[in-house]
């Protein structure tokens, strides 16, 4: 989780992660459904989230006494930027929803950074900010009171000597496929069961069903569109990750 | 038992063979040479069962020390110096991943300007790596001791890899008399390795993780708690030894200090002079007397209060200097007197820097200046002895 | 080929040495070189890591990627681990220790094999210890951020040799690991790549089998500090071999044989192209590169034929 603090002051001293944020934005949607978002934000603060649903929607599991902020900016991102990569494009919307600088001020510093690239950048942050839609505060929907439930991390005598891991290949109990912006989808018209894909996929988690079809373990699956591209038939084909 | 002359170094060779090592990954340095020289000779006479791997530098001989140990290995290693700091980054791997090797290390200065001579700077150096750590004062310790460091450093309370320190040249390279035991006897007091983990195909364990802030603190308290427990795996050994051998050794050891008013702390091979010394100064009526920490880590706080909380005056000599800070080992003995009610004076001296001796007068003169400088009230950090 | 009716990628194990649920990156090459290198090894072995992408991504506690035996300890030693684990087993069987078999293999990232830790290995070479040494070559210090090392490739740009108004990256020319490795007179080199998956396992499993000091050299697609989409990886893997910038051959008892020797090379264009980190080199530059290449695909050439 990456923090900020904007202050009128002429120096920061806090350099601790923010507990009781102000404001929250949420880049990935995914983040939704393992993480706790709405942990320690401030009464009359803000939530923007990163999303293709609807704010209805959105309010009636996050809604809360803080004004509520949603747009898609996946969808935004991969059409201006081509890339899935929301920061500049959020950045929109986190001032619609919070006044925190004007957006013009955006202009210049983008252009410093981005050179080439700051037109479509300023362009999708723009964009946001015309898409984001905006709620106030709620009534609390969720349990947002209930604190945020610390993972229960070993104490100094639970560890093995020398901090061994004893349980081989346990990483398997790691959700990588929450990473992923885009799945992929087999057609079993096309696929003849070659076993490229499987071959060539980094997470080695592509295995045959019981029709011997290959399919992803979705679990794992990054979303890295390999297998799609080194399908000798074009059976595979990678779709947006509806998430959150 | 036989009563041979050798030279501290082939006498620490002869305990590595007897506790039947298995595997030795060293790298050449003077003065420790001779330890792997002989043990090299050894094994090439079939004396010796072991694979001996002549590594290309000393990172690379503590680098395969932990390879092997973690096999399950027993494994031995030697350096100096320049040596030991080479393989510093290794040292504190060692010890985290909790491999029993044990290490000779002839205790020699540092550069810049080259020295091959023997003082503790390489020591000091590696206070914080986390290896249980003693130190000898004559041939018969080296052996001993180096003995003892299997036992200590492969118990499953320990779990910690262990040096035995002794000085460059003058330990290193002096033939003294030396009682070696027979092999069967080494057998009762050695038993065979059972190492806890081992990197096996049967029963695959991952070593050596990457540990993130939140646990990071949790591995360190573990291996803190690890070597200061070390201190009791420490006192039955030598408790076992001292039945076995009839030589006794213990954390602190004291010379004459029972009514003594003045002590002089002393580490390594200057001790016995310092306890000539003390002979004399006491056959003139003076009331002095000598300590001698044996075990350096984990520290000796209580043994360390007891022997010297009775004295009015400490003086504490350190054979390494600490640029700009205090003498490290006198830092070291403040620090552990310093919320006592009733504690001595402390004066620090630091001398007998790159291989320079301190003779038998020199230690007379050392005590003198010290209780004079106490009696002025010239508490300074320390003051460099015997410099031009 | 055990049938035609049956498609070759199936005869491939589906054992893993190396679970999934690690952290690389989205279409990490190197992570699928690991995948394929564990499935050609077994599980008799006994891994020895140095840091670096491989080693951060599949032991962060409390997990682990690896169901073999593994240890990591530093950066620069993991072939003199490997080196003292392949003693050690000598020893204690030798004293009648009862141990499984177990296959020494050491990996590094090109950091860890071709700058820090180049000694390591040099000595345990000469030494002549049984372990195969696997290169992972991203050709950069990936892990910690793109900076460049002796195997990045000329022209390329990274964070310590970046292209700029003045600088156009990387100024030397690749080191040349294998070579380096044959010079050592080992039994056996070769070089890999995950776009020919079947071979990178044929070879991966002939120099396990070979008593004495082996090396692998597997160049590594990295998409993240490559700056190719995530799923280039496998193409861009077949455009570095089919342009001949790293060609796929072996080294037996110091006789040269060319894996795959195409009858005319791909302009190294085509390989340079695709790639963010070559994105500002000049036509000038890329023809430099081109007669470079072309120069030591002749020369690689000519070894093979006079062996």
């Amino acid at each position: 989780m990456a923090f900020n603090r904007i202050s009128g002051q002429a120096h920061i001293r806090m350099r601790s992660a923010v507990t009781q944020p102000d404001i929250v934005v949420v880049l990935d949607p995914g983040l939704l459904v393992i993480s706790d978002v709405t942990s320690g934000l401030k009464d009359g603060g803000a939530l923007v989230i990163n999303t293709p649903r609807e704010l209805e929607e959105i309010k009636s599991k996050f809604g809360g006494p803080w004004r509520l902020a949603v747009v898609n900016a996946t969808a935004i991102a991969l059409e201006l930027l081509k890339v899935p990569i929301v920061n500049t494009t959020m950045l929109g919307a986190l001032i619609k929803a919070s006044d925190i600088i004007k957006l013009d001020s955006l202009t210049e510093l983008m252009e410093e950074r981005f050179g080439k690239m700051a037109q479509r950048n300023i362009e999708a942050c723009q964009r946001a900010y015309e898409e984001t839609s905006v709620a106030g505060p709620s009534p609390v929907s969720r349990k947002a009171e209930k604190a945020h439930v610390a993972e229960s991390l070993p104490s100094w005598r639970d560890f093995a000597p020398g901090f061994v891991i004893t349980e081989p290949g346990n990483s398997r109990s790691y959700c990588t496929g929450d990473w992923r912006a885009e799945r992929p989808v087999s057609n079993h018209d096309l696929c003849i069961k070659c076993g490229i894909c499987s071959l060539f996929c980094p997470e080695d988690c592509i295995r045959q069903n019981e029709e011997g079809y290959f399919e992803a373990d979705l679990y794992y699956c990054k979303g890295c569109g390999i297998c799609a591209r080194e399908c000798p038939t074009g059976a595979i084909t990678m779709v947006e990750e509806a998430k959150g | 038992m036989k009563r041979v002359g050798l030279e501290s170094s082939i006498a620490i060779a002869e305990a590595v063979k007897m506790a039947n090592v298995d595997v030795i990954s060293a790298y050449p340095i003077t003065p420790q040479t001779h330890i792997v020289e002989r043990l090299a000779q050894m094994v090439a006479d079939g004396e010796v069962d072991a694979n001996y791997i002549p590594v290309e530098s000393e990172h690379s001989a503590m680098s395969g020390c932990l390879g092997a140990s973690a096999v399950g290995a027993r494994t031995f290693t030697a350096t100096a110096g320049q040596g030991l700091e080479l393989m510093h980054e290794v040292l504190y791997v060692a010890s985290a991943m909790r491999l029993p090797i044990v290490m000779s290390v002839c205790n020699r200065a540092l550069s810049a300007p080259l020295n091959i001579w023997g003082d503790h700077s390489d020591v000091m150096a590696v206070r914080d790596t986390g290896w249980i750590q003693l130190f000898a004062e004559n041939a018969q310790q080296a052996f001993d001791l180096t003995l003892c460091a299997f036992r200590i450093a492969e118990d499953p309370a320990a779990l910690l890899p262990t040096m035995v320190h002794i000085d460059g040249f003058h330990l290193s390279h002096v033939i003294e008399a030396v009682l070696l035991p027979e092999a069967d006897e080494v057998k009762k007091f050695l038993p065979p390795f059972h190492p806890l983990y081992t990197l096996n195909p049967d029963k695959p364990v991952t070593m050596g993780d990457l540990a993130a802030p939140d646990v990071y603190a949790e591995t360190k308290k573990m291996q803190d708690e690890a070597l200061r427990n070390s201190r009791e795996v420490v006192l039955k050994a030598w408790q076992e030894f001292g039945k076995l051998f009839g030589r006794n050794y213990s954390p602190v050891e004291t010379f004459r200090a029972e009514d003594a008013d003045v002590l002089l702390l002393t580490m390594g091979s200057f001790s016995e002079i310092a306890m000539e010394a003390i002979d004399l100064l006491r056959g003139k009526g003076e009331k002095v007397g000598g300590v001698r920490l044996r075990l350096w880590r984990p520290f000796p706080f209580g043994e360390l209060r007891q022997a010297v909380g009775g004295a009015k005056l400490l003086i504490v000599l350190d054979r390494a200097i600490s640029f700009g800070g205090p003498g490290p080992v006198c830092a070291e003995i403040k620090a552990a007197l310093s919320h006592l009610e009733k504690k001595p004076q402390v004066i620090g001296f630091v001398g007998g820097l790159g291989g320079r001796d301190i003779p038998v007068k020199g230690f007379q003169d050392m005590i003198h200046r010290g209780m004079d400088k106490a009696a002025k009230g010239q508490f300074d950090d320390f003051e460099m002895f015997g410099v031009r | 080929m055990e049938t035609l009716g049956v498609y070759a990628p199936r005869l491939v194990t589906r054992r893993r040495g190396f679970a999934p649920g690690h952290r690389a990156c989205a279409g990490c090459g190197e992570s699928l070189a690991v995948s394929l290198v564990m499935k050609a090894l077994g599980r008799n072995v006994i891994i020895s890591m140095s840091t670096g992408c491989m080693e951060v991504i599949s032991t962060q506690f409390p997990h682990t990627a690896w169901e073999v035996p593994w240890i990591h300890t530093l950066f620069e030693n993991s072939a003199i681990v490997a080196s003292g684990i392949e003693a050690a087993l000598k020893a204690l069987r030798r004293k009648g220790a009862s141990l499984p078999q177990a296959k020494v293999v050491a990996m590094g990232g090109d950091g860890a094999t071709f700058d820090i830790g180049l000694g390591a290995i040099s000595g345990a070479f000469e030494r002549g210890h049984d372990f195969l040494y696997v290169c992972l070559d991203n050709e950069a210090y990936m892990n910690t951020g793109i900076q460049r090392s002796s195997a990045t490739p000329f022209g390329a740009s990274t964070t310590t040799q970046p292209a700029g108004k003045v600088g156009m990256g990387q100024l030397t020319w690749k080191k040349n690991m294998p070579a380096i490795a044959v010079a050592h007179g080992i039994p056996y080199v070769a070089t890999a790549s995950p776009s020919y998956p079947l071979d990178l396992i044929t070879k991966v499993k002939k120099a396990a089998e070979i008593e004495g000091p082996t090396y692998v050299h597997i160049l590594s697609v990295c998409p993240t500090g490559w700056r190719i989409p995530t799923n280039m990886t496998i193409r861009v893997g077949r455009l570095a071999v089919e342009s001949g910038v790293f060609p796929l051959y072996e080294v037996e008892k110091g006789k040269y044989t060319l894996s795959y020797d195409p009858p005319k090379l791909r302009p190294v264009e085509d390989y340079l192209k695709p790639q963010g980190r070559f994105r500002h080199l000049t036509a000038e530059l890329i023809d430099k590169i081109q007669q470079r290449v072309t120069a030591e695909y002749d020369a690689l050439r000519e070894k093979a034929a006079h062996e």
